[in-house]
């Protein structure tokens, strides 16, 4: 319990001192922050509009910054002048393309890394190993940006199936629709995660296929099969949970670019696009969604390993 | 001479294959401009526009719509790309190792403040903080002249060593914790040694493995986000060339001009490739441990 309080107040740290400094960031070389947030070029009724919405735009930091949280807390994210939208209706717009890619991209991800990992730390040294792991080296090295043009000149530019520029379409309006717009995307980062996960797995189950209870197991006459799935597979799929997480701020980045290639209107490249035209308050609560997305569910990964391993729990009460 | 053929024939030939593309690269990179077979990169060869010519004697990598040379541009955008990784990474080495070093060996508050500055520098989703910090900067250039001379390469060498500050920390603080609790150590503190004299005589010696590790994977990390930045257009601005600019510039016509589009990109994977290469054998080699995770 003191842990979990622990773990909250230090979440809220972080997102406070991030936020922050992002806010800071919209602000650096700006002349005029009124005329910034209402859109660059624009009438003297629109100004006046602005600074009837935001008083406190000429406080310092500090204040700002507190207005800005209460009202995020509250639930009003603010209104983008440039885009005549509000920012709620921009996440309910942009969120599900994003959400789509992050989805299926771990997905895909496990899908190959999870039998590859298993079978690579097996039969390890073996072929397929061997193969494995110097293709998911190479896999390693491969930036999103590079994988995204390959996947483009040989996939989608030679098979008809999957589109140049992808489409949002919803998976329950047309699942078959749904999976051509956002196969090459996801794919575009499942496959350099896939490399990372079947690496972790690989090393992590030959360190778990060494220890008696699987000595055990093996003594009993069980299933190759069954040891390797039931007893083996069960003590590290924790280790990979943790690591999915890990990857998780690195795949917000990888987001933008595929989202950015395949042309899917996402948050992503709604986030360059705000980033251009300074559009404060669009930035601001963007980075601070994701920065809650990403804490949040490493927190939540960290709390459900204590939860779930009592060695873990036990160290920590002891620490 | 011999021995030294015989070292390299010892070489394991990935290691062998690493070293060889980045001397290549890193000697087309330096003496592009005095080299006869390459042009300048913003040299347009008359007949050559659209895409004209394919990869062949002349052009070796083809050309790009406005008749530039593909090898050139390409060959220029190593030189700017491996410019900005390696000085970031060096600042990076500098205020993260220092960081890092001070944590691990001193303890106390000061180890205390520098975890809670890497968690919160590893908090920030890396790419974005990026393009706004850059896209910022290009603000506080044009509205400021006192800040006449934060060119792109000035923002986008900052924001990489920004990045790479936070897991340099980290890296240097573990090997260093566990550096100091060897017997070496305290048979120079017991000889009464200083601080000082342990930290430069005992401690960073040590570490020289780990940091040649840190700082070819860190290359690899940083040329691959300086790639996605410049494909966002958030680095160099044209006409310099950068790889991820290049994949940015060509890739609307991939179907018609593959090469613009391939070459930069088999450079990029190759270069990367090269650096993780050489990072993990000498990780193997002093055999380290991923302290990073």
């Amino acid at each position: 319990m003191r842990y979990l309080l622990q773990r909250i107040g230090q979440f809220i740290i972080v997102f406070v001192v991030v936020t922050f400094v992002v806010m800071c960031a919209t602000r650096i070389g700006s002349k005029d922050v009124v005329r910034d947030l209402a859109g660059g070029t624009v009438g003297d009724e629109v100004i006046a509009k602005v600074e009837a919405d935001y008083p406190y735009l000429d406080k310092p930091l500090v204040i700002q910054y507190g207005y800005w949280l209460k009202d995020m807390v509250t639930g009003n994210m603010g209104y983008s002048y440039a885009q005549s939208q509000s920012v709620i209706d921009m996440f309910q717009q942009r969120l599900p393309s994003t959400f789509f890619i992050g989805f299926w991209s771990i997905f895909l991800g496990l899908l190959i890394a999870v039998p590859l990992g298993i079978y690579s730390a097996y039969r390890r040294d073996g072929p397929v190993d061997r193969v494995a792991s110097y293709s998911s080296f190479a896999f390693i090295s491969t930036p999103p940006l590079v994988f995204a043009v390959f996947l483009l000149y040989f996939v989608a530019l030679k098979i008809d199936t999957f589109p140049v520029l992808s489409n949002y379409i919803a998976p329950w309006d047309s699942p078959v629709e749904h999976f051509k717009n956002f196969f090459l995307p996801s794919l575009t980062l499942g496959l350099g995660l896939a490399a990372v996960w079947t690496r972790f797995l690989r090393a992590d189950m030959i360190l778990t296929l060494q220890s008696d209870f699987i000595m055990l197991a093996r003594a009993k006459g069980m299933s190759p099969r069954r040891i390797l799935y039931r007893h083996a597979l069960r003590s590290s799929i924790l280790s990979l949970i943790t690591s999915v997480a890990l990857q998780l701020s690195g795949l917000v980045g990888g987001a933008v670019i595929a989202e950015q290639f395949f042309g899917l209107a996402g948050i992503g490249t709604r986030l360059v696009f705000a980033v251009q035209q300074n559009d404060i308050l669009v930035i601001q609560a963007i980075t601070a969604v994701l920065v809650v997305v990403v804490v949040f569910v490493n927190l939540v990964v960290d709390l459900l390993y204590a939860v779930v391993d009592p060695r873990i729990r036990h160290a920590r009460a002891l620490g | 001479m011999m021995t030294f053929l015989k070292k390299i024939r010892r070489l394991h030939p990935t290691t062998l294959f690493a070293s060889l593309w980045l001397g290549a690269l890193t000697f087309l990179a330096i003496f592009a401009p005095v080299l006869p077979f390459v042009r300048g990169y913003g040299e347009r060869v008359k007949g050559a526009g659209r895409f004209k010519f394919g990869p062949g004697a002349d052009f070796l990598f083809g050309s790009d719509a406005l008749g530039r040379d593909m090898f050139a541009r390409c060959v220029y955008g190593a030189q700017i790309s491996l410019r900005v990784a390696a000085s970031s990474i060096i600042v990076g080495l500098l205020i993260g190792g220092s960081l890092g070093l001070a944590a691990g060996y001193l303890r106390g508050w000061i180890d205390r403040v520098v975890s809670i500055l890497v968690d919160i520098l590893l908090a920030f989703p890396a790419l974005i903080i990026s393009i706004l910090i850059v896209g910022r900067f290009d603000v506080l250039q044009a509205n400021n002249e006192a800040f006449g001379w934060l060119t792109r390469t000035w923002s986008i060498t900052f924001v990489l060593s920004l990045l790479s500050i936070a897991p340099i920390a980290r890296i240097v603080r573990a090997q260093t914790l566990s550096l100091s609790q060897r017997e070496f150590v305290l048979a120079a503190r017991s000889l009464g040694a200083k601080n000082g004299r342990v930290i430069f005589r005992e401690i960073l010696p040590n570490l020289i493995p780990a940091m040649t590790s840190v700082v070819f994977t860190g290359i690899a990390i940083l040329l691959v986000s300086e790639g996605g930045l410049a494909f966002l257009g958030y680095s160099i601005k044209p006409p310099s060339p950068s790889w991820g600019l290049l994949v940015s510039e060509n890739r609307e016509r991939l179907q018609e001009a593959w090469w613009a589009t391939i070459f930069p990109c088999i450079m990029l994977f190759v270069t990367v490739l090269a650096f993780n290469i050489i990072g993990d054998r000498v990780a193997r080699r002093f055999d380290i441990r991923e302290a990073a995770l």
